[in-house]
């Protein structure tokens, strides 16, 4: 996965707008005037929206029908899910070793009392 | 698909442990290189180096070795330090590899539990936005038919 990819998904996702039209796409496709309704913007400022989810690839347009709907396109969500993922696993085995390391000093502390007591 | 995968889809990572340690030595952790050493990587890799410069705009870094013996290193910047409560700061891989160049924001939050401390770990790939955002809710209501959209992936 190219960093680039994925910096493009998660600044399409930064924006709530964008997300909430990812949103609604999930119960299906939709045109761009359904989709710009609930939002108080301009056509062509909304339009400029869908353009970004649509460079990271995170919706397509059909060429087929004339109204061309927007369909979202999972993968690069799937891959932004993944990513956050391999970075759960790296800091719980992280925080794992914090715990036993803590542990390692706390028990030492205790065998080796301080020259004041 | 899991809790947590579902969690991860709204594109930030929350991580709550409770460590059977002081507040004061848990924030050392975080905040003296010297305890860097000793944990700051997964079980499993070697730490070949660690250390911090603990203070805002300050740089931090853990050099990483996996047991096939690639080489990681990972490093960030402090933005917001309040001492013993809360750490903010820049985190990204160094290298050529699939994740490097891309910065992610970390905050870790501390709290007292009278000898014990909890510690939330919070990764997110931008700042998160705010809590009035009307969208917010919706969206946060359609994860579960975005987990499942991508089960079928």
């Amino acid at each position: 996965m190219h960093p680039d990819s994925l910096n493009a998904t998660f600044s399409a996702l930064a924006d709530p707008t964008r997300r909430a039209v990812l949103a609604r796409l999930m119960s299906g496709e939709a045109s761009v005037t359904e989709l710009a309704k609930p939002h108080d913007m301009s056509l062509p400022a909304f339009s400029k929206h869908l353009k970004v989810l649509e460079r990271a690839g995170l919706i397509t347009r059909s060429r087929e029908a004339q109204w061309r709907p927007c369909r979202l396109a999972p993968a690069p969500l799937k891959n932004a899910t993944d990513w956050l993922n391999q970075y759960r696993r790296f800091w719980e085995a992280s925080f794992d070793r914090m715990d036993a390391y803590l542990q390692e000093l706390q028990e030492a502390e205790k065998k080796e009392p301080s020259d004041e007591c | 698909m899991s809790v947590e995968d579902t969690a991860a889809a709204s594109h930030e990572l929350t991580i709550t442990r409770i460590f059977d340690a002081p507040r004061d030595l848990v924030f050392e952790m975080w905040s003296d290189s010297a305890h860097m050493k000793n944990w700051f990587g997964p079980t499993g890799m070697t730490i070949l180096d660690a250390g911090t410069d603990f203070r805002v705009g300050g740089k931090w870094f853990s050099h990483l070795r996996t047991e096939s013996g690639g080489e990681h290193k990972m490093g960030g910047v402090y933005r917001e330090i309040v001492v013993l409560e809360r750490i903010v700061f820049t985190h990204i891989w160094e290298g050529t590899d699939a994740h490097s160049g891309f910065e992610t924001i970390v905050t870790v939050t501390l709290k007292d539990l009278g000898g014990k401390t909890e510690l939330v770990f919070h990764q997110a790939a931008f700042e998160t936005a705010s809590a009035s955002d009307s969208h917010e809710d919706g969206w946060n209501k359609c994860l579960d038919r975005l987990a499942a959209a991508l089960a079928k992936i």
